[in-house]
């Protein structure tokens, strides 16, 4: 993302005091500032850009280090999520965050400090736990790194922690900032990858496929530890001949045996979303799919469907290696065991399944 | 709003020729109907007078009253007691605030109403006091969203679309479904609804699958519509409405969701298949999403119950009952 797309920084009351705001301000000179009230509701965006050229700093209330609240019905992989801000430069047609219209701008939380330490201590509380912790929830996790410099803070903060691996997830090649880093121990740097044609025309603003994998090789060189995921899948036409383009170039680029993970997760959304896709993004393909209300109430790909995805993704990269520690998000154990050929039962199996790929790889 | 005692309106007789009934700009009616309004004047009169504005000698626009002025014309009234603002004492805001608080005093607003009212607002006063005063007397959230939908709603649909609407005959939500089809597809699909005589759930599932299969097919929703099939399904002489809106449903259903309508008419086969005795029933879960099948049993009694069993156990090709894309099951 490049800075120069920012036109605009608002500072909510509150933030201003905090470092981050510093930072932010620092690295964004001569782009207007205009202090603001925290925003009511009815201050919502209907802009169809939903402020993404404005960046928004404001102190965050709440938890910042939260576990995925999953759901009951469908298989979790027992994340920790760091809050680090809401919203994204990327404007991918298929992302959730266009739901969360009443929260236009790039939010970010100008107490970080404050909320790390916080998050810290209930780290340090549980050492038996592996916190499996990553930012690339309600952002991409590099896209705005450059002006917020959030990777310098919280590398040399998890990296040395015994019961922590950060995972960064991302869809550009922001990875500058890494690479001079001193910190490689538990740090995962991650890619969401998809197939060509859904990179060119779905995620619009982020960085094409093969700089993606270009950053990915950077970063496996510099010694660290890759994580990929195939989120979300998304039928089209040609479907199979595409995510074998990806694949083949994952391939090129890549040493499969520095990748702790990849995960599978097929297109879904709550539907209050399709109406606003169809808004945003009336050229998209992602609502093209035969989707049927789920059993958390999500519309997601009828079953065979699912089925068919996941089962050619995993076979192709198994031919590729044996060892990738693959995972279904967010799916059933019926899912599973049709696809994956195996299940870890339950959130608790997955859990276990994805800690022993980290004791495997960081000890 | 208050209105300033030396502003106070005049008091009045009118002569209903000089009154200007064409819904002017502080008019907030849609889609009344007048019947038991004129009864009401019938019966015991104008009880009370609208306001009017204009200069001393006419014409006078309505500024509260429409309906009322609409009534007494039905009934041939020649005048009426009236008040009367005078233009350069009353801004149009005035005006607006007038005929809100009138309105609001003595009944509640359709939703095209209320998108009367909004959108009125919106050239008068900032959003922020709009969504700030006015959502919530109109029962309204305050969200900007709402605001702009509601204005759309007023500017954009059409007459007879509206007029469906304020009879409650369209939901909110196929009113917002319309405004996305556009308004070149809008009277074409929105005269097949009235076609079929549609209902609020079955609207919305046209509609959905419309603007779905346009998009798939990349084929404008106009274009769609005169298609063959969509003709041969309207003329299908042995049906009646209900039944073609069911067979048109489903002719949409199978074409958004090719796979699904194919596992289910497979199951259903399977399970017809089987021949189970008469009281047993096998179904498959919603959209097959949940692995687990279900078995019903009707019986009278333990008796019936233990014959039913017997007979179940002893069915052959149960085996086929399973997930009906893969092989063999
Ligand atoms: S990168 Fe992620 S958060 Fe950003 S727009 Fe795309 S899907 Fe949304």
């Amino acid at each position: 993302m490049p800075d120069s797309l920012i036109k605009m920084i608002t500072i909510e009351e509150g933030a201003s005091g905090y470092d981050l705001a510093k930072t932010v301000l620092e690295n964004l000179p001569g782009i207007p500032v205009q202090e603001v009230k925290a925003p009511g509701k009815k201050s919502a965006s209907t802009d169809t850009a939903m402020g993404k050229k404005t960046i928004h700093l404001l102190p965050y209330k709440g938890e910042f280090l939260k576990p995925c609240p999953g759901t009951r019905e469908y298989i979790c992989c027992g994340y920790q999520i760091l809050n680090l801000g809401t919203n994204c430069p990327l404007d991918c047609s298929y992302c959730i965050l266009q739901a969360y219209i009443n929260q236009p701008h790039l939010r970010v939380f100008s107490n970080l400090t404050e909320g790390l330490a916080q998050a810290v201590q209930r780290i340090d509380r549980q050492p038996e736990q592996i916190f499996r912790i990553g930012t690339g929830e309600l952002t991409d996790s590099l896209a705005i790194d450059p002006i917020t410099r959030w990777s310098e803070r919280l590398l040399p903060l998890f990296s040395t922690r015994k019961n922590v691996v950060l995972e960064l997830k991302t869809k550009t090649n922001q990875v500058k900032s890494l690479l001079t880093s001193n910190y490689r121990d538990r740090i995962i740097i991650s890619w969401s990858l998809n197939s060509p044609f859904i990179c060119l025309h779905e995620e619009k603003m982020a960085n094409g496929l093969k700089k993606r994998l270009e950053a990915a090789r950077q970063c496996q060189m510099e010694g660290f530890t890759l994580g990929f995921h195939f989120d979300p899948l998304v039928q089209h036409p040609g479907w199979k001949d595409e995510y074998l383009k990806t694949l083949d170039l994952m391939a090129d680029y890549i040493d499969p045996k520095g990748v702790i993970w990849i995960s599978l997760g097929s297109f879904r959304f709550m539907p209050g979303l399709k109406p606003i896709i169809r808004r945003r993004h009336p050229q998209t393909c992602v609502l093209d799919g035969e989707f049927v209300t789920g059993l958390d109430g999500k519309m997601r790909y009828f079953k065979p469907i699912r089925i068919d995805l996941y089962s050619y993704i995993r076979e192709t990269l198994e031919k590729w290696h044996s060892d990738l520690g693959l995972y279904l998000c967010m799916e059933s154990d019926d899912v599973w065991q049709r696809s994956m050929g195996w299940s870890p039962n339950n959130t608790t199996g997955l859990s276990r399944y994805l800690d022993r790929r980290v004791l495997k790889i960081f000890g | 709003m208050e209105i300033e005692k030396n502003l106070k309106p005049r008091q009045g007789v009118v002569d209903l020729p000089d009154i200007d009934d064409s819904p002017g700009p502080y008019c907030m009616s849609f889609g009344f109907e007048p019947e038991s309004l004129i009864a009401s004047i019938k019966n015991v009169g104008l009880i009370n007078p609208p306001y009017l504005i204009g200069n001393e000698d006419g014409p006078y626009m309505i500024v509260a009253g429409y309906r009322r002025i609409r009534a007494l014309k039905v009934l041939h009234y020649e005048r009426a007691p009236c008040l009367l603002l005078r233009k350069s004492q009353f801004s149009s805001l005035d005006c607006l605030h007038l005929n809100l608080h009138d309105n609001l005093a003595t009944r509640r607003f359709n939703e095209v109403e209320k998108g009367m009212v909004l959108s009125r607002l919106t050239s008068l006063i900032s959003e922020d006091e709009i969504l700030d005063r006015y959502m919530p007397l109109l029962a309204l959230p305050s969200h900007k969203e709402t605001l702009l939908f509601y204005v759309r709603l007023e500017r954009e649909l059409e007459k007879e679309i509206k007029f469906s609407l304020a009879q409650g005959q369209l939901s909110l939500q196929v009113a917002r479904m319309l405004l996305e089809v556009g308004s070149e597809a809008r009277g074409g699909v929105f005269d097949l609804i009235k076609k079929l005589k549609l209902n609020i759930n079955q609207q919305r599932q046209f509609i959905d699958y419309m603007i779905d299969i346009s998009n798939i097919k990349r084929t404008p929703i106009l274009d769609f519509l005169k298609e063959k099939s969509f003709k041969d399904i309207l003329e299908k002489k042995d049906m009646n409405k209900p039944q073609k809106a069911k067979a048109l449903l489903h002719f949409l259903r199978t074409l958004r969701y090719p796979t699904l309508v194919r596992a289910e008419e497979t199951f259903r086969k399977r399970a017809a298949s089987l021949g189970l005795p008469e009281g047993i029933k096998v179904s498959a879960p919603p959209y097959f999403e949940s692995p687990l099948y279900r078995l019903e049993i009707f019986f009278r009694d333990g008796k019936e119950l233990g014959s039913k069993l017997e007979a179940l156990k002893g069915k052959e090709g149960l085996e086929a009952l399973g997930n009906p894309w893969e092989e063999g099951a």
